[in-house]
């Protein structure tokens, strides 16, 4: 019997799948443990990998094309079956003893039988690509439903319909209940308006979609709510510019960052609380301390961010999760993550500090129970010992989950936090 | 099985050549004009040989020194306004039938200034002005040409004009085209529809370097070939203009007069290569100079001193002539503005559309027309 | 063009006979020669009668010869006579290539503009039916690759008529290519005197989904599968090309920019084909209108088979033109 392989579920959230890249061809021998594709979930990129030895009898959805789980993909013959023998699923409908006559393709002669395989790269179509651009539609986000994924003007059409029938509803109503006896024309604008002045609309791309509807879960069904701290910044900064001179042989660059999720982990393992997820009949209190640490991609990848985890942070080094988060953050940008990387996190940190934000709140990364959004460590006058000096102060905020953790319990852990953050010789230990 | 030599086919089939008186020889003015013709003809293609070597000439190119008396002899005798149709070795014929040399010369070299305005090249010789319907470079593809050419004329005369067929057409080709069935079809449609055509055979004995015994069955008897298609026949001296001329007048008259087609076997011999390029050892020397010992410009020459009192001076005059005229086409062609790309496009149709860009007459005609 | 007045049904050969007869009457350089045409009164009875009324000087039975005649016809229009040049099929001009090809539309270019050729050859292209491979050639493709050459391909009686009218006035050489299986067709033909530009490519139905070009009697086939794949809600523009030299290729590029998608239908084989040749051409041009590459129908890439099965799987059908034209508008 031949085996479907079907699209994988990958992640917890994933629903649907997109087959980024095949590595085997129909006709391929695979043994199992294979990499048969790359895979596209909601966020990230992985291997599906072959679980039987066989043939690649039919590859049935093209590279570029998404699919639901479950959805087979690709289809095995195991040894000794006749790789003739089983139709091929793409093939357009025939009978079982096709007659000459009406076995008339196409392009009989003219057409390739079998398409190379996808060099990546999403395929369009010229007129769609033409059109897409004509309505300042990206591309990247709109799903092909021609060959091989390929996105056609149809696909193009339809969005252009879509966004004109809702530009047309929300044009109507006024027009409907607007009467006026005496119509006069109205003024035309003086320029002619040009394309990016123009409202328009795009499609959500899969991490998009992703973060909406995670987001929306979050912010509905858990009760957030925020509790902040100023911290005295002076001493890590110090020890940060210390530790840095003498690792700065080894290429190794501690950020504020690395000593927050450090500071973070330890203060979980002082509170179990922070490291617990809302079972909605019991709390569930995890063993591992894996800080999630959000990392915003860049546009030529499609925008959006994805939560690196750093697994066992209580127990890495400063140096270890230096290079960890650095490795992560840049595969993140650059390649993405597996879904690996980016599972189990049991609590996130979200800084905004590079970007000079001083203070802002975070909306918790289910099924988290706390995230903390860390603003900039600044120079500011501050009082020290009585008197006004200079100083650096970073503003962080805690998102809770109450149905988990009391304001006690916060302000019990920001203590704890603070005396890491402030202490930080004792992050060496 | 027949046994051939038993059929007696006189009884039967008629022989299709009769004995013609010959043609009066003209006066000694018409003479000299004959000599001075050859040798231009033949200074004319020394030069081109010449040409071809410096790679002022490309292509293809076959010279016609030795057969000049064919091409002079059987020109005279028909009109200036009977179409002539020529094979690739047509230089020669060109000159005879009154083309300038220039126009001749600067279509070999490639120029602007050429018959065809460099687009023909050396196998490719169009006159209109002087009916000249080209040189043909595809071995035996003028026959069914000069069949036509022949054809038209007698509709123009019977048809249209609804009077009598008065025009004679002349078809050369070598020996090598007698093989062709192009030839063949042309002959048989020649003798069914009464089409005034002469087929005039230089039969120069090589079809390249293929010696006719080699190629051709009846290699002696080639007008057994034109029997078949029920034309009439006759052999030629081809290296004696005089002989040429004689004997070809009253058969040009003949196919005038009756609207009919002729086979003429002109036998004459060429002292150059098939082309430029042919190294010639399928031949001996010593056939070569044999050859070239009854030569056509000599002969006339030795002629008119003979019985007319030209002078040996006269004769060398008329080769200063001819060298000085020659010399004046190579230069003229050399002056010649190389034929400007924009006719690449020009003369592919003859109205505009496309990248085309209609046609225009070459310089040669536009002087004649001044 | 015409203004039409009360309909007039005549066959396309009977067309084809008009069109000689108007032209010889009016021009006595016209004459017309080839097997069969005046005492037999045609192979197909295209030109049933003319030799009554035009005498056998200018209606000229030939021996089965067509190198032969087909030069002899080059050398005549060479002196300003316009032959029409009747091949019983155009498989058999095949061994008249050298003056057809080599002669003919070389003769104005190689004497530098002193000789053209206003000659008309014209007869039967395509299969006939069982004729097998030597007597099936669709020879479009193979001659369309030579300049100097016109080529027309009427589809009806009406074009049938004012296409031959302009290529027997035209002072080029014009293959003209009917199809035997397009004889008996009837279609309106006005009593009054009419041409037809070449280079005019004529739409023949409106259409705005895919763009269907073809030439000669597969365009009948373009038209059926075009109603069919209207009742699917694919709506085909069919373009009849008329004429492949000169090619009307804007009005092909307008119609495709419109639909963004197109099927070349050419019954001659595919390997550099007319077809081919079109389809590069509306790449070139409608690049960026496209939707899908041009799809292709021809015959098969195998000599035509006698076979009455094999043949129909071989030639192009209305069958294979909607399964084309799905395939370039992603309906399948």
């Amino acid at each position: 019997m031949p085996i479907d392989i079907t699209m994988p579920r990958l992640s917890d959230t994933m629903e649907m799948g997109t087959v980024l890249h095949w590595h085997v061809k129909e006709g391929d021998e695979v043994s199992s443990g294979d990499v048969l594709a790359d895979i596209e979930t909601d966020k990230a990129t992985m291997e599906l990998q072959s679980f039987d030895d066989g043939v690649v009898q039919n590859i049935l959805i093209a590279a570029g094309e998404q699919v639901s789980v479950g959805t087979a993909i690709a289809r095995l013959l195991e040894e000794d079956e006749d790789l003739t023998g089983s139709p091929s699923v793409d093939a357009a409908p025939q009978t079982e003893t096709p007659k000459p006559v009406e076995q008339a393709k196409a392009e009989p002669t003219a057409e390739v039988p079998t398409p190379p395989p996808s060099s990546g790269g999403a395929r369009v179509s010229p007129v769609a690509r033409r059109l897409a651009e004509d309505h300042g539609l990206d591309l990247s986000t709109i799903q092909g439903t021609g060959p091989s994924g390929r996105i056609i003007k149809r696909d193009i059409l339809q969005i252009i319909d879509a966004t004109q029938e809702t530009e047309a509803a929300v044009v109507s109503t006024p027009q409907s209940t607007h009467v006026v006896a005496d119509v006069t024309p109205i003024q035309q604008p003086l320029a002619p308006t040009s394309p990016w002045q123009q409202d328009r609309t795009e499609p959500l791309s899969n991490m998009r979609q992703i973060i909406a509807k995670r987001l929306v879960e979050s912010k509905q069904s858990i009760p957030h709510y925020q509790v902040s701290m100023t911290f005295d910044m002076d001493p890590l900064m110090e020890m940060r510019k210390a530790l840095n001179e003498q690792l700065s042989a080894t290429g190794i660059k501690l950020s504020v960052n690395d000593f927050l999720v450090r500071c973070c982990a330890l203060a979980m393992s002082e509170h179990p609380a922070f490291n617990a997820s809302f079972g909605g009949d019991c709390i569930l209190y995890h063993g591992p301390v894996n800080i999630g640490m959000a990392v915003a991609l860049p546009e030529e990848r499609g925008g959006g961010l994805v939560v690196a985890s750093i697994r066992n942070a209580d127990q890495k080094s400063l140096r270890t999760i230096s290079q960890e988060s650095s490795y992560l953050a840049k595969k993140a940008r650059e390649t993405g993550l597996t879904m690996d990387e980016m599972a189990d996190a049991t609590f996130t940190i979200s800084n905004l500090g590079m970007f000079g934000v001083e203070h802002f709140t975070a909306i918790i990364n289910p099924p988290n129970s706390a995230i903390l959004a860390v603003g900039a460590a600044i120079e500011k006058p501050v009082v020290r010992d009585g008197e006004l000096v200079v100083g650096h102060e970073m503003s962080a905020t805690l998102s809770l989950d109450h149905r988990v953790i009391d304001g006690a319990m916060a302000a019990q852990y920001l203590k704890t936090l603070k005396g890491f953050i402030e202490n930080p010789a004792s992050l060496l230990v | 099985m027949l046994n051939m030599a038993e059929i007696d086919t006189t009884e039967t089939t008629p022989p299709l050549t009769q004995k013609r008186a010959k043609a009066p020889l003209p006066d000694s003015p018409i003479l000299l004009g004959w000599l001075r013709q050859m040798m231009l003809i033949r200074e004319f293609e020394v030069r081109t040989m010449q040409a071809y070597q410096n790679r002022q000439i490309g292509g293809f190119c076959h010279i016609y020194i030795g057969q000049e008396a064919v091409a002079v002899g059987s020109i005279a005798a028909v009109n200036p306004d009977d179409p002539v149709v020529l094979a690739y070795r047509d230089h020669g014929h060109a000159l005879a039938r009154g083309m300038d040399p220039k126009y001749c010369m600067a279509e070999m070299f490639g120029k602007i200034g050429g018959c065809a305005k460099g687009k023909g090249g050396s196998m490719h010789m169009f006159d209109a002005e002087h009916y000249l319907y080209g040189g043909h470079g595809i071995v035996g593809a003028q026959t069914p040409l000069g069949t036509g050419l022949a054809f038209a004329t007698k509709y123009e005369d019977e048809v249209i004009g609804e009077g009598k067929s008065d025009k004679v057409t002349l078809c050369y080709l070598g020996d090598g085209a007698i093989n062709q069935g192009a030839f063949y079809e042309a002959m048989n449609l020649a003798g069914l529809f009464d089409i005034p055509v002469i087929f005039v055979l230089e039969n120069n004995r090589y079809s390249m370097g293929t010696a006719i015994e080699r190629g051709t069955t009846m290699a002696h008897a080639l007008h057994a070939k034109s029997e078949a298609h029920g034309i009439e026949h006759a052999i030629v001296d081809g290296k004696n203009v005089m002989n040429m001329y004689q004997d070809f007048k009253p058969i040009a008259d003949w196919c005038r007069e009756e609207s009919r087609p002729f086979f003429v076997e002109a036998q004459t011999y060429r002292y150059k290569g098939h082309s430029m390029s042919d190294p010639r050892k399928y031949r001996t020397k010593m056939e070569e100079e044999m050859e070239e010992q009854d030569d056509c410009i000599a002969s006339l020459s030795t002629f008119l001193q003979e019985h007319h009192d030209v002078e040996p001076d006269a004769i060398k005059q008329l080769g200063r002539q001819v060298k000085s005229q020659v010399r004046q086409a190579v230069e003229w062609s050399n002056q010649s503005p190389e034929t400007p790309l924009d006719e690449l496009y020009t003369d592919v149709y003859t109205d505009v559309w496309g990248p085309f860009k209609g046609t225009s007459k070459p310089e040669m005609l536009q002087d004649e027309n001044e | 063009m015409t203004v039409a007045t009360k309909e007039r049904v005549i066959e396309f050969r009977d067309a084809l006979r008009e069109a000689m007869s108007e032209e010889m009457r009016v021009d006595k350089r016209v004459f017309l020669l080839g097997e069969e045409v005046a005492q037999y009164n045609g192979a197909y009875k295209v030109s049933k009668g003319m030799l009554d009324e035009f005498g056998p000087r200018r209606f000229i039975d030939t021996p089965i010869s067509e190198s032969g005649f087909s030069g002899m016809a080059i050398g005549a229009a060479m002196r300003g006579l316009r032959p029409i040049v009747e091949f019983m099929s155009w498989s058999f001009s095949l061994v008249a290539a050298d003056p057809i090809l080599n002669n003919a539309p070389k003769m104005l270019y190689m004497s530098g503009g002193q000789f053209g050729c206003p000659i008309v050859f014209r007869g039967n292209d395509g299969a006939g039916g069982q004729l097998a491979s030597t007597h099936s050639w669709c020879v479009e493709s193979l001659y369309a690759n030579v300049p100097g050459l016109k080529m027309a391909i009427p589809y009806d009686a009406y074009d049938a008529k004012g296409l031959l009218k302009t290529a027997i006035r035209d002072d080029n050489p014009v293959f003209f290519l009917e199809s035997e299986r397009l004889l008996s067709t009837k279609g309106h033909v006005p009593e009054e005197e009419y041409t037809i530009e070449f280079g005019k490519a004529l739409i023949r139905r409106e259409g705005t989904d895919c763009t269907i070009i073809s030439f000669g009697r597969p365009l009948h086939f373009c038209l059926e599968a075009a109603e069919e794949l209207a009742k699917e809600g694919i709506s085909c523009e069919v373009v009849d090309g008329r004429t492949i030299r000169p090619l009307d290729i804007e009005t092909m590029i307008t119609s495709v920019k419109k639909t963004n998608a197109c099927v070349v239908v050419d019954q001659s084989w595919p390997f550099a084909s007319v077809g081919s040749e079109i389809a590069s051409q509306i790449h070139r041009y409608c690049f960026d209108d496209l939707d899908n590459h041009v799809h292709r129908v021809h015959s098969d890439d195998v000599p035509t088979p006698y076979a009455y099965n094999l043949e129909q799987a071989y030639l192009p059908n209305s069958h294979k033109i909607c399964e084309a034209v799905r395939s370039a508008t992603y309906n399948i």
